[in-house]
């Protein structure tokens, strides 16, 4: 009796249908879907309709497969060196180094973070390509130079390396910042020269965070999908996605293939990921000051090198900016302004934006006409809009629940520190596979009605596939969510918890009224990131491959394609423009709402607001409304 | 009011607590004093309910509270970080237990309003976030919200630790006056002998799990039952057997197997302590000077020796110099060699 009434008590009910809904969900939508595409490497058929396991290995050996995977390694490699070139520049430009107007430079080179993937790769289209501003003026101004100069390995290494440096923003940024500042005092009073300084002391305290990029930074290489796809480098993830697309009419054995390649992908990803766990178990470099001084930025005295550090910073600042600035203001600008690359502040225009008319034809002399009643406009298009849609609720929505799970489960493993870790590795798990393995996973075996688990309904087939995606999301933001979330967590001072049950708290109400409010920022950052991630998100949209989870992503991917078509919805170029500003402003709202507003603490809250009722009360008072002081 | 019964406590294979037995009287501030890690917080926390003892009982009011919920043993806690919940306001930290009982909002405010103002707290500050109060403002609102629910007992984990010196001080004295005002019964946990001494009526002395000594705080430092009490409980000397002998032949009361202690402030500098003291010579080879007192490092022939002096502005022995120094045997606290207890 007593036995039976322990487990009747609500707490234990949940836990055990928390437990219960942890291994379907674990065991349903991790393991089984990425062992079957395992096996499909190992089950395939050849000409004759026999069984033979190394058919696609044989194949892979024989046919150039091997080059995508060594023109990744490549890309990957590559961008070790130029990323952590540029990446580190910028940090120490900005907040090691006094040079002038580095609060502008930070804006600049933080541009990445509100513009990213698709968004960012079609802004460089925009400049560089064959028909871009940039290139079109350079060609102009020395006619020698190749039209055609970005495209493949070369164009894909440039707008990644840019695009890459976002982490090195944020990361390396913080653990300079970091740096106690007595430690370099320390070394210049012992004679080293700042040089030195920065060699022998700053850099072996950035070596930790360095390594963490450097590895991530491969894996974002190897990894790549929308600057191969739409600059043409043939590279791993791009072939998988065409791959999975493709039937056994059109070549052997496509979907092997598809899985194989998300194999390699994924034992490349396990190797360095487990390289970097065991380097961070060693430990990292701690202060051991008791007090930290702030770092203060340190002058270059020598002239010449003060010079070339600003060129050089300024330099950076423009490659960073020029896209930005460009494609602001080529929004606004009508369609012949663009492909003249003229900007005119007569061809000013929403058009691009809210515009119901598009241009109808092109004649080889560049010349067009309105065709009124067509809808080129970003918020007038259906196309587009749809892709919004259905970016923003799928985003919203994994977004969301990636968060509810991993708080969920960061308060069980606070609670159960030995039970806790199985889970926490469980959340882990999708981190060693590449995201698109995960999606070609979904795709191929959710495809099917014999899936009992999920009431034999096929989730890839029509409107379902939005389910399939949105659990293909969470999936994949869930062990980001998790190292942020109990980060947060570990803010937590444990007497706060004694003290709300010392108090009378049920465990419920001390999740919700105490530790919730503490690491809701923080809980709202990573959702505002998720989001931001997931709404310009193209390589798992483009591998799920489905008219009815067209992302706004692919929209927009698709409309670098459609650009310059004679006859129709040759406006492309205004609308990819202005949807690549809506990206620049969603995500920069996001991150200032989360980051400016919700990260005051309330104090400050508090504080903004009694400023705002002593404003309120001085003018009132000045109005002869408000009672005298 | 509450007895703690052979209370044990094992974290794994290491005994926290070994045996515990204590009786705190109603209305009385009771100290658990010792270094770190010697079970003090432990104690507080078994009489709280954060932990369940391996063996052993807890009463309060006679009322064995050994398995009852933390939430249901009506015991408030000042928190050594306060723990104050940082996303509330003053106002709703106070309110944090009224509010989980489910009282009604207009008496809830009139007690808040009622608490705040026994413990000296604005109706401004009651609006203002905790993290704009100073720390002994803080302290203030811990107190507020661990007392507003009236607890029949009140827990202080080292709630002044924080603090610098001199807020220490002056929040010491107010601690003291707001329990005699409550007349509530205090268990207050602390590394700090002045704090326990100023503060309480009775002190528990821990030392590894085990509780060496449970006294007034004149008992505890003047009759410490134990080498370690003696040792733990303000600066002391320890003497060698040279200056044993010496004693012993003005007054051959000290046994040689055992060792024996003396106070700084009992050993007396240029001052006659009548018939049947000690008296020696000795040279002063190092002054601190504090300000109210000043200690002196003082060698003499058979070992050196500390003494503390007041500071009377007159009487100041410069390094070098020679002084008399003066012991009385029955300020000497003998204790068996090894035992640690006498």
């Amino acid at each position: 009796m007593k036995t039976e009434s322990r487990w009747l008590k609500p707490e234990n009910i949940f836990r055990l249908f928390g437990m219960g809904v942890f291994i379907y969900l674990f065991f349903g939508f991790m393991i089984l879907p990425n062992l079957n595409t395992l096996t499909q490497i190992f089950s395939t058929k050849n000409a004759a309709g026999e069984a033979d396991p190394f058919a696609v290995i044989r194949f892979f050996f024989a046919g150039n497969m091997g080059t995508y995977v060594l023109n990744s390694l490549k890309l990957g490699i590559g961008l070790i060196i130029t990323v952590n070139v540029v990446g580190i520049s910028v940090v120490l430009l900005t907040e090691y180094f006094d040079i002038k107007g580095a609060k502008i430079l930070r804006m600049g080179y933080m541009t990445t973070l509100i513009y990213s993937g698709v968004a960012l790769v079609t802004g460089y289209l925009f400049l560089y390509d064959n028909n871009g501003i940039l290139t079109t003026a350079l060609h102009n101004a020395y006619p020698q130079v190749d039209k055609n100069w970005f495209s493949g390995f070369n164009a894909v290494m440039f707008t990644m390396t840019f695009a890459t440096t976002s982490n090195h923003m944020l990361f390396l940024r913080n653990a300079i910042r970091n740096i106690d500042f007595n430690t370099v005092e320390a070394a210049r009073n012992l004679g080293a020269r700042p040089m030195k300084v920065l060699w022998k002391v700053v850099f072996p305290t950035l070596i930790p965070t360095l390594f963490s990029l450097t590895v991530m930074t491969f894996i974002t290489g190897l990894c790549a999908m929308s600057a191969p796809t739409l600059l043409g480098y043939d590279s791993i993830n791009p072939e998988i996605v065409r791959l999975a697309g493709s039937s056994i009419a059109d070549e052997a054995f496509p979907q092997a293939r598809a899985a194989l390649l998300s194999i390699i992908l994924a034992l490349f990803t396990i190797v360095l990921l487990t390289g970097l766990s065991a380097y961070e178990r060693k430990g990292h470099y701690l202060s051991v000051s008791k007090t930290k001084a702030k770092l203060v930025k340190q002058k270059i005295h020598n002239p010449v090198a003060n010079v070339l550090a600003h060129i050089y910073a300024y330099v950076l600042f423009v490659i960073y900016m020029t896209p930005v600035v460009m494609i602001i203001l080529f929004s606004f600008q009508t369609y012949g302004a663009i492909r003249m690359k003229t900007l005119d502040i007569s061809n000013w225009t929403l058009l691009n934006f809210f515009g119901k008319a598009d241009y109808s034809y092109l004649t080889s002399r560049g010349t067009y006409r309105v065709r009124e009643g067509a809808i080129s406009g970003l918020f007038s298009n259906a196309d587009t809009l749809g892709g919004i849609r259905i970016s923003f609720i799928l985003s919203a929505t994994a977004a969301a629940l990636a968060c509810v799970i991993v708080v969920v489960a960061v308060n069980y493993i606070f609670k159960n520190k030995k039970k806790g870790v199985v889970l926490e590795y469980a959340l882990l798990f999708p981190w060693l596979l590449p995201t698109i393995l995960i999606c070609y996973s979904y795709r191929t075996y959710f495809n099917s009605n014999d899936v009992w688990y999920v009431g034999n309904t096929n989730l890839y087939y029509m409107e379902n596939v939005r389910l399939l995606i949105i659990i293909a999301y969470t999936v994949v933001k869930l062990p980001f969510s998790l190292r942020m979330i109990k980060a947060a967590y570990y803010a937590i001072d444990e007497e706060l918890e004694d003290a709300a049950r010392n108090l009378g708290a049920s465990g419920l109400t001390t999740m919700m009224k105490i530790k919730l409010p503490i690491i809701l920022p923080s809980v709202l950052a990573v959702f505002a990131l998720n989001f931001n991630a997931l709404f310009t998100e193209y390589d798992m949209g483009a591998t799920f491959a489905s008219s009815y989870g067209t992302t706004y992503a692919m929209v927009m991917q698709s409309m670098t394609q459609e650009e310059g078509l004679y006859g129709f919805n040759v406006n492309a170029s205004g609308r990819r423009a202005a949807s690549t500003v809506f990206v620049m402003i969603v995500s920069g709202l996001v991150l200032y709402l989360v980051y400016g507003v919700g990260a005051r603490d309330l104090g400050e809250r508090l504080a903004l607001k009694e400023k705002r009722k002593q404003r309120r009360e001085r003018v009132l008072r000045k109005l002869g409304w408000g009672r005298s002081p | 009011m509450i007895r703690l019964e052979d209370i044990t406590v094992k974290f794994n294979e290491f005994t926290a607590l070994d045996t515990i037995n204590v009786q705190v009287n109603e209305g009385e501030f009771f100290t658990f004093l010792g270094p770190s890690g010697c079970g003090k917080t432990t104690t507080l926390r078994v009489i709280a309910g954060f932990i369940q003892p391996a063996a052993g009982r807890v009463y309060v009011r006679g009322e064995d509270i050994t398995h009852v919920p933390i939430e249901e043993r009506n015991i408030g806690i000042v928190f050594q970080s306060y723990a104050l919940f940082p996303t509330m306001t003053v106002r709703d930290n106070i309110a944090f237990g009224l509010k989980i009982k489910k009282m009604k909002a207009g008496e809830i405010a009139q007690k808040v309003a009622e608490i705040a103002r026994k413990v000296d707290l604005s109706d401004e500050q009651l609006g203002k976030a905790v993290s704009q109060l100073s720390g002994g403002q803080q302290q203030r609102v811990a107190i507020a919200r661990a007392l507003v629910t009236e607890p029949a007992i009140i827990c202080m984990d080292e709630p002044l630790s924080n603090l610098d010196a001199k807020l220490r001080v002056q929040l010491r004295n107010e601690l003291k006056s707001m329990q005699q005002n409550f007349g509530i019964t205090t268990i207050y946990v602390t590394h700090d002998q002045e704090e326990a001494l100023t503060l309480s009526d009775r002190i528990a002395v821990f030392n590894k799990g085990v509780i060496e000594q449970i006294g007034t705080p004149n008992e505890v430092y003047n009759h410490s039952s134990t080498e370690f009490v003696c040792n733990f409980i303000g600066d002391i000397n320890k003497l060698e057997p040279a200056l044993i002998a010496q004693i012993n032949q003005v007054s051959p009361q000290l046994d040689p197997n055992q060792t024996h202690y003396i106070r700084l402030e009992r050993v007396a500098v240029n001052r006659a302590e009548g018939e049947g003291a000690f008296c020696t010579k000795g040279f002063i080879k190092s002054r601190e000077y504090y300000g109210m007192f000043i200690k002196y490092t003082i060698e003499t022939d058979a070992q050196t020796i500390r003494a503390i002096v007041r500071n009377d502005g007159v009487r100041i022995y410069e390094q070098n110099q020679q002084v008399d120094i003066t012991i009385k045997p029955e300020d000497i606290m003998s204790y068996p060699k090894g035992e640690g207890r006498p």
